[in-house]
């Protein structure tokens, strides 16, 4: 008995020894090659774009993902380092940088920053790009099955959609909205004709007794769900982001559904959640990061992603790359006017987001 | 030999001591601590002035997070709500467990541990893919909607939705939870001497007055355990009500998940936590003291 396990220990640690000088081997042959630590958003970016930024540079690309910027910052904040670039909303990039997490950007080495629309450029949270530079965006959007919502006469480029109850009762409990305060918010407030960034209590307490108002024909809050429910025809209208419903649009088409999906930017205005590239003190290589940024803003390779995903696209010459089917979507190039209405949303402070919290707790709970 | 005793009474309870120490008794510190702090402008704890030099945030220790908590109705009404569907899922669990246990209880031995597996089996699967799977069979265009919107339809009655309710809620919470309630009964049933029926019998009671005054009698340590099974976690699930729930179906466990991943408001959570685990605490003392008592008396 004893001198079997001791046979086994002897034989596992054989297997253990020759595990390790394999993987020794195997590391050496890769420290020829850098690699560039990217730290994403799922399904952010095309396999084919990967590819071919690894055969231009010489080197490798690993990512790690994310599904939402808290995730991030909390991921950063608790001690991740190593991430050379990284793709943040506007709000999290401005925390990023009063951080002091992010090297400034070197733009002799960005020639391709000319492509970027200038719309797009000197945000709020980064003025004169000194950090970033815009990747991709998503809008908050109305998606609706399309032959529903004409069967019954409704509207779809307001609000009103998913707030008045004269529009409501005819599609009760077949509306979802967004399981976030910061967005359900944020439509109220354009639909009451303020900005979605509007700090005024008083503003708040209005959007909170209209999303009550509306709440008993709204099926539920979700956030994810609304994808899959939206694509199969339980669901008849949503509060959605424009990626995740470009992703039901083609699931209805796919499937053959006998209704179409599609989306609208709301005349009162949307929020739009632009992601930018940064670069983070803790990688590796900032060169390669730069060469990353500038490749990724050439058209072709922006243009991929739209293609991939249905984001919006802020970069000028993509549009020649983008399949002619996407190229009429307003929501993916916005014209001048309704770009004028889309709005960042800032971050809020402790006693602004545990004020929101409890509104939202009480319209959970009414 | 009294020494070496001692030496492996504590060789034995030590490491659960330990493991208690360090998962259960240090988060909660850690917890109390939290909750007595305000929350840092990118989200976590603000920085205390004793660990800063030159720093002009002085948050320190306060009690504002629990002001905060006390200065609104709506967090004690969520707490009496999740209460109320644990206690609503643990009643229906025992009213569904108590018959199967019985049965299995009941069943030739060689029947028994297959049926047993059976009622572990879905433990097989994950439990949020068993909870969405309750999102297809309740869906608005599901049969079972369909057949029941149909004998509304036929009764004259509105149609209802099943999914996005608080009845999808308790069904999603019982069918989770039920087998926690199935075993521990089960357990305790089979151990049940067959002899003192015979003698219930021999001495002239009929079937109700042999399960009423002697199996159920027996019974109650098994249903005691298995409610604290039950209603413990349906007071802190927040998983359940997030998939199934309408836009009214918050629970404790959805507010406090909400501070910490939403709002980023630790201490806030950290004080939601602490009454939940009071909450618990009180629950947990007063089954002890019901079954103490009831067990007590004849």
């Amino acid at each position: 008995m004893l001198g079997l396990s001791i046979r086994n220990l002897a034989l596992i640690l054989v297997v253990w020894l020759s595990g390790c000088s394999g993987m020794d081997s195997m590391t050496s042959d890769k420290t020829n090659t850098r690699t560039l630590q990217l730290f994403n958003w799922n399904n952010y970016i095309a396999p084919e774009t990967i590819q071919r930024f690894e055969t231009t540079c010489n080197c490798q690309v690993k990512q790690d993902y994310f599904s939402d910027n808290e995730e991030m910052l909390a991921k950063l904040a608790a001690g991740a380092t190593g991430y050379d670039l990284i793709v943040p909303t506007g709000n999290a990039l401005h925390t990023l940088i009063r951080q002091q997490a992010l090297l400034p950007l070197n733009k002799a080495q960005l020639p391709n920053l000319k492509n970027i629309e200038s719309a797009y450029l000197n945000t709020r949270f980064d003025p004169d790009n000194q950090f970033s530079v815009p990747y991709a965006y998503t809008l908050t959007l109305l998606g609706y099955n399309k032959n529903k919502i004409q069967e019954l006469g409704l509207p779809t480029d307001t609000w009103a959609l998913i707030f008045e109850p004269e529009y409501l009762q005819k599609i009760k409990h077949r509306v979802t909205v967004l399981d976030s305060p910061r967005e359900l918010m944020a439509s109220a407030l354009l639909y009451l004709g303020y900005s979605a960034n509007d700090q005024d209590e008083a503003h708040w307490n209005q959007a909170e007794a209209l999303i009550i108002r509306a709440k008993p024909y709204w099926a539920a809050f979700s956030n994810t769900s609304y994808i899959r429910e939206l694509a199969i025809g339980d669901l008849w209208v949503v509060q959605g982001y424009s990626n995740d419903l470009f992703q039901a649009a083609l699931d209805a088409h796919k499937t053959g559904r006998s209704f179409a999906i599609d989306y609208t930017i709301p005349r009162q205005g949307a929020v739009m959640s632009l992601d930018s590239m940064v670069i983070h003190r803790s990688g590796q290589h900032p060169d390669l990061a730069h060469q990353f940024i500038n490749f990724m803003m050439d058209g072709k390779n922006s243009a991929e992603l739209t293609n991939l995903i249905g984001s919006g696209n802020p970069n000028r010459d993509a549009t020649a790359f983008i399949r002619p089917e996407l190229t009429h979507y307003p929501v993916i190039f916005p014209d001048p006017s309704a770009l004028l209405h889309l709005e960042m949303l800032t971050d809020l402070n402790h006693k602004q987001r545990r004020a929101l919290s409890r509104i939202w707790t009480e319209i959970k709970l009414r | 030999m009294q020494l070496s005793n001692r030496l492996i009474k504590w060789l034995i309870s030590g490491p659960p001591l330990v493991f208690l120490l360090i998962f259960f008794v240090a988060p909660s510190l850690i917890m109390i601590v939290t909750s007595f702090r305000l929350p840092g402008e990118f989200g976590g704890l603000a920085p205390l002035t004793i660990f800063s030099e030159h720093t002009s945030i002085d948050s320190g220790l306060t009690l504002e997070t629990y002001q905060f908590f006390l200065s609104d109705w709506i967090y004690l009404e969520i707490f009496l709500k999740s209460f109320f569907i644990a206690t609503l899922t643990t009643i229906i669990c025992i009213a569904m467990a108590y018959p199967l246990a019985l049965l299995i209880a009941n069943s030739p031995r060689k029947f028994r541990n297959l049926m047993i597996m059976l009622v572990v089996l879905p433990f097989a699967s994950n439990f949020l893919i068993r909870v969405y799977a309750w999102m297809i069979i309740l869906g608005p265009e599901s049969t079972l909607s369909h057949v029941i919107n149909h004998i509304l339809g036929v009764l004259g009655l509105e149609p209802v939705t099943l999914l996005f309710s608080p009845f999808a809620v308790l069904i999603g919470m019982v069918y989770v939870h039920l087998p926690f309630m199935i075993l521990p009964l089960y357990t305790n049933l089979e151990k049940h001497d067959p002899i003192l029926l015979d003698a219930a019998q021999d001495l002239g009671a009929n079937r109700w007055q042999q399960f009423w005054c002697v199996t159920w009698p027996l019974s109650l340590p098994g249903i005691f355990s298995g409610s604290a099974l039950v209603f413990i976690p349906v007071l802190g699930m927040f998983a359940i009500p997030d998939i199934l729930g309408g836009t009214g179906d918050i629970m404790i466990g959805n507010l406090i998940k909400d501070q910490f991943l939403g709002t980023r408001d630790w201490p806030f959570g950290s004080t939601l936590s602490i009454m939940l685990t009071i909450a618990v605490l009180g629950a947990t003392v007063f089954f002890t003291w019901l079954a103490r008592s009831v067990m007590r008396s004849p």
